[in-house]
């Protein structure tokens, strides 16, 4: 069963890597248009959890649905054709492809999805101006500074216009303004296109862009008070 | 003043220390860098593991290469002791003498060296790695042998070699450990039947000089194999620099300046390259253990012969070494390390032409003004050769950096794998440049040989004139009376696997009667007895009889018809005994009547190439008795479909006389050094195509590994696997396709100036495809082998960060 209205849900899920336990029975959902926060100290599974919802690792048991799919017994082609199209993706840093200008970089996952260069490239102008990096749009990663970076990947996360947005560490590599800058930007256009957010942090500046925070501590998951 | 008070005045007067300069802090930083190699934790040796394996892999070629001419010469050697002494001088028969004669054979393919010997006395010589010379019925075998023939694979040759192995031949005695040789007693032996009598065994003649044309190959082969062994080494000590780089930038936080991270750099190459020194030393001295167990093109060695020439040894040892600095702190000019971990390219410079275009042009210069020379009658300049070969082929290296970047630097749009390829080219060309050089070079440098070897093959090889569809092999049946050679010839008729004897007796046919006035002597002619399909085998005789006699002309215009037509005279009597040294008959005249029916024929080829003319005559037209010192030829049309047939025919042979060579008919016969050449280099350039993909794997996987973060984002947001793989096959096609269109019109270039050089022109351009094939293929290769990594690096685990 998953919570009513959830986009995405997570029940029981666990996963170890040799003999440490990652993830020991979590249980977590979010529903279209929310932000939640995953909190939680260096290697209390955070990433692995946002790994397991997002399809990108298979977890040990346990099961994730997603709008109707069990996303946990999806074939990999499956899941990667879902990565694709419904979600998004910003990682804290290394993420965008050094040999591609920004504008191009914004539109690869809109080509990946089948879309022709030119159509892709004017979406990837668009987001880069709302994320107010449109004057770097030639430049490559290499060349521009890292808030900027940034909000290049928070645009190409979302100009595939995404259901859900995970977001591992996204301001973890900047400066406070320029972390302040990009979480007001991505949750600001997540709310516009009524994407959920998942965001792992350990800041709890940056977890109170969320609507509700979850704590994972030792491989387990608990909601924090007050957030809900 | 107390202690106290001197100390802030010692802190501000102490002058800051200078700054340390020249060779000795060089040598620090090396120093420096050889630590951070060791004890830079798992990434350090990593790296040092990368560029180990394939400095090693270059070092265990170069080694293997420096032992070549050891090899060479203890092959030589060896083969030369076991030669009989003196053969060609008369050895008076004595206590310490014995008989000697060849007995080779061949196996599905394989020589069988086999020698007969027979004492005359009881201190007879042994050959080399023989205690004691086999008796009759026995014999001693080489290792290889024994094994053979105790192997259900040597069931056949077991038949054939049936006597009583008595030992075993050592390494002495054997050219390689893979060579099947035998020694075996004989008590028929005689001088007569072909056999030498030598008191002792080893040959003094001199080794056959090398043709020079085919001097300038074996260099222009060195300096084609051994180039991208050397451009494999400059590229391996570069495996892994931008991870390094990274890290050394921490060094510019605590103080170091450019130049010191830069040497600190080429310390932790150093130490791969030493490293790499060591584990080629250890893989060749590994390798040459099972080198006995490879046999290619039948050319094998003991492990003792691969060893390499102390100086050049000597050379590799250091040049490696000092090759790793030089490259890196030439790799690192236009990289700035900067502090916090930021490394940029310092200037982005273009690749200029202007300075590479001088290279390859100056070599082909030198080539041109080498001159020309022919076969045999001069020289070959080695030094011009071999450094405009260099150039050429350093300047094609050279260039391609440049014809990659601006090829790269003009490619828009395409699908996303074409896109993220040709992106990642212009963004940074050098290292795919890098690890395509090797195969621009030996590309380039097959081209040039394979045109001069197809320019030059005619030089080397003999058109036999055999016809192996016509018969597939020749014997040399031993001199008998006629009712033995029919035997004989009966015997290889019912051996399985033979489908159709060509067989004559010959003798020689003289016209009676005295020499007449302005003979010089009297007319003679051959007279051959056959059955009517071997006639037809020699002659075109059209329809033919048991019975019938045919008057044969050469068609060739070799031989003066007259002598046949004064000769063989339908009607007319032939005497088989005449003398030719007196012209009186050899005991009671031998006569014999040409019958008037005889039908005059023109003569053909046989299928071993030789012209039969005269007269031919069908079994039942003459007494074969009365033939003088008949001899007789013999050739075996076999079955196809017995795959053993030759086998089974020299079983026959062997059982008939084991001294009865079968030889097999073939049309094309290649000079003996100039096969040798071209297997040598067949080998070598199989080792290079080994070692340069090897070399593009290697820095496939390490460009990869760098990429690894990347590759598992593309993947977290849904990249299909097919997109990244095509990614990677363009990123290497491309360089590859540029590096090939460079190889073929420098190798062409290379190819022609060297053509002029061996006094040839016209160049066969259809030997472009195959190194160009191949090196299409290596690409595919290298490609698939780099997708299982390509997928392991997708994996999740990149994405990992704590």
């Amino acid at each position: 069963m998953t919570p009513a209205g959830s986009l995405l849900a997570a029940r029981d899920l666990r996963k170890a890597y040799g003999r440490t336990s990652a993830l020991d029975g979590v249980d977590f959902s979010v529903h279209p248009g929310e932000v939640v926060a995953v909190m939680g100290p260096s290697g209390s599974g955070k990433s692995t959890l946002l790994h397991c919802l997002a399809g990108i690792v298979r977890p040990d048991s346990g099961t994730v649905h997603y709008d109707g799919h069990v996303l946990t017994a999806e074939s990999d082609a499956r899941r990667s054709a879902l990565r694709r199209r419904d979600f998004g993706f910003v990682f804290q840093f290394g993420q965008l492809v050094p040999e591609l200008t920004c504008l191009e970089n914004v539109a690869l996952p809109l080509r990946l999805n089948g879309a022709k260069r030119r159509a892709a490239e004017a979406t990837a102008r668009e987001w880069l101006g709302r994320l107010e990096v449109d004057d770097v749009h030639g430049k490559r990663p290499g060349e521009i500074s890292g808030g900027q970076g940034q909000r290049v990947a928070v645009a190409r996360a979302l100009a595939v216009r995404p259901r859900v947005l995970f977001a591992d560490e996204p301001t973890g590599a900047l400066d406070s303004l320029n972390g302040e800058r990009v979480m007001t930007l991505l949750t600001d256009a997540a709310r516009d296109t009524r994407a959920a957010v998942v965001l792992v942090t350990h800041e709890p500046r940056v977890a109170a862009y969320a609507d509700r925070e979850v704590v994972v501590r030792d491989g387990t998951a608990r909601e924090l008070a007050g957030t809900a | 003043m107390t202690a106290t008070d001197r100390r802030p005045r010692d802190r501000t007067d102490r002058p800051a220390p200078a700054p340390r300069t020249g060779l000795g802090a060089r040598l620090g930083d090396l120093a420096m860098g050889v630590r951070f190699a060791v004890t830079g934790g798992r990434e350090g040796w990593a790296r040092t593991l990368l560029t180990a394996l394939g400095v090693g892999l270059g070092v265990t070629l170069l080694l293997a290469a420096a032992s070549v001419p050891h090899l060479l010469q203890s092959r030589e050697d060896r083969g030369r002791a076991r030669t009989p002494a003196d053969a060609a001088q008369t050895v008076h028969r004595a206590d310490n003498t014995l008989l000697t004669a060849t007995a080779d054979t061949v196996f599905r393919g394989d020589t069988v060296h086999g020698t007969l010997l027979h004492p005359d006395g009881a201190r007879p010589p042994a050959p080399p790695g023989v205690r004691d010379v086999p008796g009759p019925g026995e014999m001693v075998v080489s290792p290889a042998l024994r094994e053979l023939l105790a192997s259900p694979q040597g069931k056949l040759l077991r038949d054939r070699l049936d006597d009583r192995i008595t030992g075993t031949i050592g390494d002495a005695g054997l050219v390689g450990p893979g060579e099947l040789t035998y020694y075996a007693g004989s008590d028929t032996l005689t001088t007569e039947a072909g056999a030498h009598r030598v008191a002792s065994f080893g040959a003094r003649s001199e080794a056959e000089p090398l043709d020079p044309v085919l001097f300038v190959l074996l260099l222009v082969a060195c300096v084609v194999l051994l180039t991208p062994v050397a451009l494999f080494i400059a590229t391996a000590v570069r495996f892994g620099g931008e991870r390094r780089d990274r890290r050394l930038a921490a060094l510019r936080l605590i103080g170091a300046d450019a130049r010191t991270t830069r040497w600190i750099a080429a310390g932790e190459a150093l130490f791969g390259a030493v490293c790499g020194l060591v584990a080629g030393a250890g893989l060749f001295l590994l390798g040459r253990q099972f080198i006995g167990a490879v046999t290619v093109w039948e050319v094998n060695a003991f492990p003792a012969d691969l060893t390499p020439v102390p100086a050049l040894a000597a050379l590799i040892a250091v040049a490696v070494p000092l090759a790793a600095v030089a490259v890196t702190l030439f790799a690192l000019r236009g990289v700035t390390i900067e502090p916090l971990g930021v490394v940029r390219n310092a200037v982005t410079r273009r690749r200029r032409m202007w300075w590479r275009l001088p290279l390859p042009v100056a070599g082909l210069g030198i080539l041109l003004l080498a001159g020309e020379f022919q076969q045999q009658d001069e020289a070959a300049p080695p030094f011009m050769i071999a450094s405009g070969t260099v150039l050429v082929l350093l300047g094609i290296a050279l260039l391609l950096p440049w014809a990659v970047e601006a090829s790269a630097a003009r490619l828009r749009g395409g699908p996303v794998p074409w896109q993220l390829a040709t992106r990642r080219l212009q963004l940074s060309s050098g290292g795919a440049a890098r690890a395509v050089s090797g195969i621009t070079v030996a590309v380039a440098g097959a081209i040039a040989l394979q045109m001069v070897f197809a320019a030059i093959q005619g030089d080397f090889m003999k058109i036999t004139g055999q016809d192996g569809r016509r018969a597939q092999l020749n014997l040399s049946l031993p001199t008998a009376d006629v009712s033995t050679t029919r035997q004989m010839i009966s015997d290889f008729r019912k051996t399985e696997g033979v489908r159709a004897i060509i067989a004559g007796i010959e003798a020689d046919a003289a016209r009676p009667g005295p020499r007449r006035t302005g003979e010089p002597f009297v007319p003679r002619t051959q007279f051959t007895v056959g059955d009517c399909p071997s006639l037809r085998e020699m002659a075109r005789i059209g329809s033919c009889r048991d019975g019938d006699v045919f008057v044969v002309h050469d068609s060739t215009g070799m031989v003066d018809d007259a002598y046949i037509g004064q000769t063989a005279r339908p009607g007319k009597q032939v005497i088989f005994n005449l003398d030719s040294r007196t012209d009186e008959p050899d005991g009671p005249p031998r006569l014999w009547t040409v019958p008037k029916t005889a039908r005059t024929v023109d003569s053909r080829k046989d299928p071993a190439g030789e012209t039969r003319f005269g007269i031919f005559a069908t079994p039942a037209a003459v007494d074969t008795g009365l033939l003088a010192a008949p001899v007789a030829r013999a050739m075996v049309r076999t079955d196809p479909r017995v795959p053993d047939a030759a086998e089974y025919v020299r079983n026959t042979a062997a059982r008939i006389d084991p001294l009865m060579s079968v030889d097999t008919l073939q049309n094309l016969q290649r000079d003996k050094n100039y096969a040798s050449v071209r297997t040598g280099l067949l080998i070598a350039s199989a080792a290079t195509m080994a070692l340069i993909a090897a070399s593009m794997l290697v820095s496939m996987v390490e460009q990869l590994r760098e990429r690894r973060r990347l590759l598992s984002v593309l993947v977290a947001f849904g990249t299909r696997r097919a997109t990244l793989g095509w990614s990677v096959l363009w990123q290497t096609a491309l360089p590859v396709g540029l590096g090939l269109a460079l190889a073929v019109a420098g190798g062409s270039g290379l190819g022609v100036a060297l053509l002029r050089l061996v006094g040839k022109s016209d160049p066969d351009w259809s030997v472009l495809w195959p190194p160009v094939a191949t090196g299409a293929g290596l690409v595919l290769l290298v490609t698939l082998v780099s997708l299982p990594p390509l997928w392991r690096m997708m994996r999740p685990d990149g994405l990992r960060t704590e």
